[in-house]
């Protein structure tokens, strides 16, 4: 099944899919399975909201998932990685947590086992002149990228930013 | 300019006193002198490219002092020549961009004014195509794009600061303090993070740049799910959950926001073959 869907995307030239490590998500709304990654495919299965799925794979906007002992595709943005047990991932938890980790290392600025990018280096700067050298040697020119793109087939598009969307609380309320 | 701003604050000056006594007009005189004084300071603050790329540079060697430069010339010319792709797609295609990636484990990304952006080997570690990449690399190329650093650095140093800095003449003999000064507060910024509306934006603008880029738009939405998929306690992500808005708020924005209008997009390359094929020499 899969293999098919893969054969049939590379025949259209289609973003390949990726096969992902059977992640754990949980769907945010009420979505069709769908028998493959395209909106008028047949739908499996309806998943109601807060359904547990394994992510298999993605293609563009779509995830590969198991669910209920099928296999289909769902859109991926109505996923969030997880179990969703969890309440918000904002900061509180790993704010309280980062804040512990950097008490214990304040005070030195050469602590071992501090990380590279601890708060901690960020807020003591040392500017390493030699390496910003070496980081200009390394850029691309604009003909040496329009190459690179070249050879992996890719081709502008146009297309405007897309505008700020209405405050939340207005639209779902 | 300059000449056009001085003669009105003069005007300015002398009507001041010839209508002292009639309160109506002394409100409009005195409005009309705010005005120009913010017009003043707006002249003076508004910081030259070749500025913005002194303080960027000034920046990016700080944060190169923090976590070396991966020694890898083959991924360190890969990502360069995504990056100087995406940004040729943008309002900004001749800054001297510069892409690096980071010899760290820690899960974070970093943009500095005038066309710097640094990637930590952690972050890249997650990642499974080049549009996932191509969708990170545009996100940080939109906070260049945006000044979203510059501005925030001209709010929070001293006022005047960035004017003074702004006025005086590039390249001058011995350390210049101004410079100095707001080069470490701009470093001290990504200990303590943007506004969360610039990091919505440069997601918002991300996507796009990636579509226009040629490559699937959907490879910057994937490595925020990834993330979200990520031990919440390891602290290699601590940093950048500290100065980033909830994965959740992120994803969520983007679902509203990608509805509908990427389908055109949808079958655009991932290249996952070509990054692999560079990860799997860096290893």
């Amino acid at each position: 099944m899969r293999l098919m869907q893969l054969m049939f995307a590379a025949s259209l030239g289609m973003a390949s899919s990726l096969a992902l490590a059977g992640e754990t998500a949980y769907t945010v709304r009420p979505v069709e399975l769908k028998a493959k990654p395209f909106a008028d495919a047949d739908t499996l299965a309806n998943l109601a909201e807060k359904s547990g799925v394994e992510v298999v794979a993605r293609q563009g906007s779509w995830n590969q998932v198991k669910a209920n002992g099928a296999t289909g595709w769902v859109k991926m943005l109505s996923l969030r990685f997880g179990d969703g047990t969890q309440k918000k991932t904002g900061d509180s938890g790993l704010g309280a947590l980062f804040n512990v980790a950097s008490t214990g290392s304040s005070g030195s600025t050469t602590t071992t086992g501090v990380r590279g990018l601890s708060e901690e280096k960020l807020r003591n700067p040392h500017p390493d002149p030699q390496a910003l050298q070496q980081l200009g040697d390394l850029a691309a020119s604009q003909a040496e990228a329009q190459q690179f793109a070249k050879s992996g087939n890719l081709s502008a598009a146009q297309m405007d930013y897309l505008p700020a969307p209405a405050k939340r609380g207005k639209e779902d309320e | 300019m300059n000449k056009k701003i001085i003669f009105w604050v003069l005007l300015g000056g002398m009507a001041l006193p010839a209508c002292a006594f009639d309160f109506g007009d002394l409100q409009k005189t005195l409005k009309s002198v705010q005005k120009i004084q913010q017009e003043v300071k707006q002249a003076t603050e508004d910081v030259s490219e070749p500025k913005e790329i002194e303080l960027g540079g000034g920046i990016a060697s700080n944060l190169l002092g923090a976590a070396p430069l991966l020694q890898n010339k083959p991924v360190q010319r890969y990502v360069n020549s995504i990056g100087r792709w995406l940004a040729s797609q943008t309002e900004r295609p001749d800054l001297p961009w510069q892409f690096g990636v980071l010899d760290d484990n820690d899960v974070n990304a970093f943009a500095s004014p005038g066309g710097y952006v640094l990637i930590t080997k952690g972050l890249l570690s997650h990642m499974k195509s080049e549009a996932e990449l191509a969708g990170v690399l545009a996100h940080e190329i939109s906070h260049v794009l945006r000044k979203h650093h510059l501005q925030a650095i001209k709010k929070g140093a001293r006022t005047g600061l960035m004017a003074e800095f702004a006025g005086q003449a590039m390249k001058q003999k011995g350390a210049n303090p101004d410079l100095l000064k707001l080069v470490n507060a701009g470093t001290e910024l990504y200990a303590r993070g943007l506004d969360k509306d610039d990091e919505f934006e440069a997601d918002r603008m991300g996507v796009v740049i990636a579509a226009r880029g040629g490559y699937d738009p959907y490879g910057l939405p994937a490595v925020l799910q990834t993330l979200q998929g990520l031990n919440k306690q390891d602290s290699s992500l601590a940093l950048m959950f500290k100065t980033h808005p909830a994965l959740e708020d992120r994803l969520s924005l983007l679902d509203r926001l990608m509805s509908g209008r990427f389908d055109s997009f949808e079958s655009q390359p991932d290249l996952a073959a070509r990054f692999k094929t560079v990860m799997d020499r860096a290893r």
